[in-house]
């Protein structure tokens, strides 16, 4: 059985990098990004054929959807990824400012009880 | 630290270093679509039957390359600078260390409390015991507390240095008579390895820099015991 791979590392052998450059498999929303826009780039191209019997312009029309919907699914998802991130690190903060600061004058608990018994 | 063949960069320890990453994500997605247009564009010049040899003007055409790219390199710039200034903002360091480039090892003062101040010098290839790291070990490693921020100050006492530690996004020259500073925050424990980054002499390669970020007990314990 193969020894597992050290942390980091890539689990089998070097990462797949699109045009040597782009690593889909490592980098947050890369693969699903070049999926979808492979798929608007066929759908495109496709449709744009059919209806003009175009080879050169649905060519072209194919190779402008898949910049187009790469370029969307990619800022789509990583402002649905950042939002995450904010979230998750508020929330791990809030914990550990629970355990840290719980029964002490800085719970936040017990702020947010004074803030709310001190408006009646 | 980094493993062999690797060629992105080492997982974010720090909040900056994350950012950097993200913003290296965003730039090569930039890139790489460029690229594919360009591509795509060379080989449809290469296999078309349409030439005109007397072209006098292209008004449209030069505006779109004209503005697209620039829409572009704003797209660009605008969340580079933003991680610039974040990379400037005050604040508030609990502890300033002071580390000076030499010939070739590096010293490091914690001078806030006591005097506390120690040499760090690779461990030798032929003393390495089984599991440590060729040309990254030192015998006196940086102990810092995690979570907390900072200050770091570096000089040299000879030539030019630059101590860098990727993971944690810093790369700072160490240069005689002048004094630079960085601020360092760790969100985990943990070794983070970095190397001497500006040529200065035969053994350039040979001054790596270690630090262990541990909870902040660890360290006064670890402080108390080098005084």
């Amino acid at each position: 059985m193969a020894a597992a791979p050290e942390p980091g590392e890539p689990g089998k052998g070097k990462p797949f990098k699109l045009l040597g450059i782009l690593d889909v498999e490592n980098t947050p929303c890369a693969r699903d990004s070049v999926l979808y826009g492979s798929l608007g780039s066929v759908v495109a191209g496709l449709g744009h054929f059919l209806l003009t019997s175009r080879i050169r312009r649905s060519c072209d029309v194919g190779v402008g959807g898949f910049i187009l919907v790469t370029l969307g699914c990619w800022f789509h998802c990583r402002y649905n990824y950042a939002k995450l991130r904010i979230q998750e690190r508020l929330a791990r903060e809030g914990i550990k400012n629970k355990i840290l600061y719980e029964s002490t004058h800085l719970d936040p608990a017990r702020k947010q009880t004074n803030g709310g018994s001190s408006g009646n | 630290m980094a493993y062999p063949m690797q060629l992105g960069f080492q997982d974010a320890a720090s909040p900056i270093m994350e950012e950097l990453l993200h913003f290296h994500d965003h730039t090569l997605m930039i890139v790489f679509l460029i690229s594919s247009l360009v591509l795509y564009i060379i080989s449809l010049m290469l296999t078309t039957k349409l030439t005109h040899t007397s072209t006098m003007d292209a008004q449209e055409v030069e505006t779109v390359w004209t503005i697209l790219p620039a829409i572009i390199l704003i797209m660009i710039a605008l969340p580079s600078l933003r991680i610039l200034y974040m990379m400037d903002e005050i604040n508030n360091p609990s502890l300033t260390v002071k580390t000076m480039g030499h010939q070739w090892y590096w010293s490091y003062e914690y001078t806030d409390y006591e005097d506390l101040s120690f040499d760090s010098y690779m461990i030798p290839t032929s003393e390495l015991k089984p599991g440590e790291l060729r040309l990254l070990e030192v015998d006196n490693r940086v102990v810092l507390p995690m979570e907390m921020t900072i200050r770091m100050l570096i000089s040299s006492e000879d030539v030019l240095h630059s101590w860098a530690v990727p993971s944690l996004g810093l790369k700072t020259d160490a240069i005689p008579g002048r004094l630079n500073q960085t601020t360092l925050m760790s969100t985990r424990p943990g070794l983070f390895y970095g190397q001497c980054s500006e040529i200065c002499g035969s053994n350039h390669s040979f001054m790596p820099i270690v630090l262990e970020l541990v909870p902040l007990k660890y360290f006064e314990k670890w402080s108390a015991s080098m005084l």
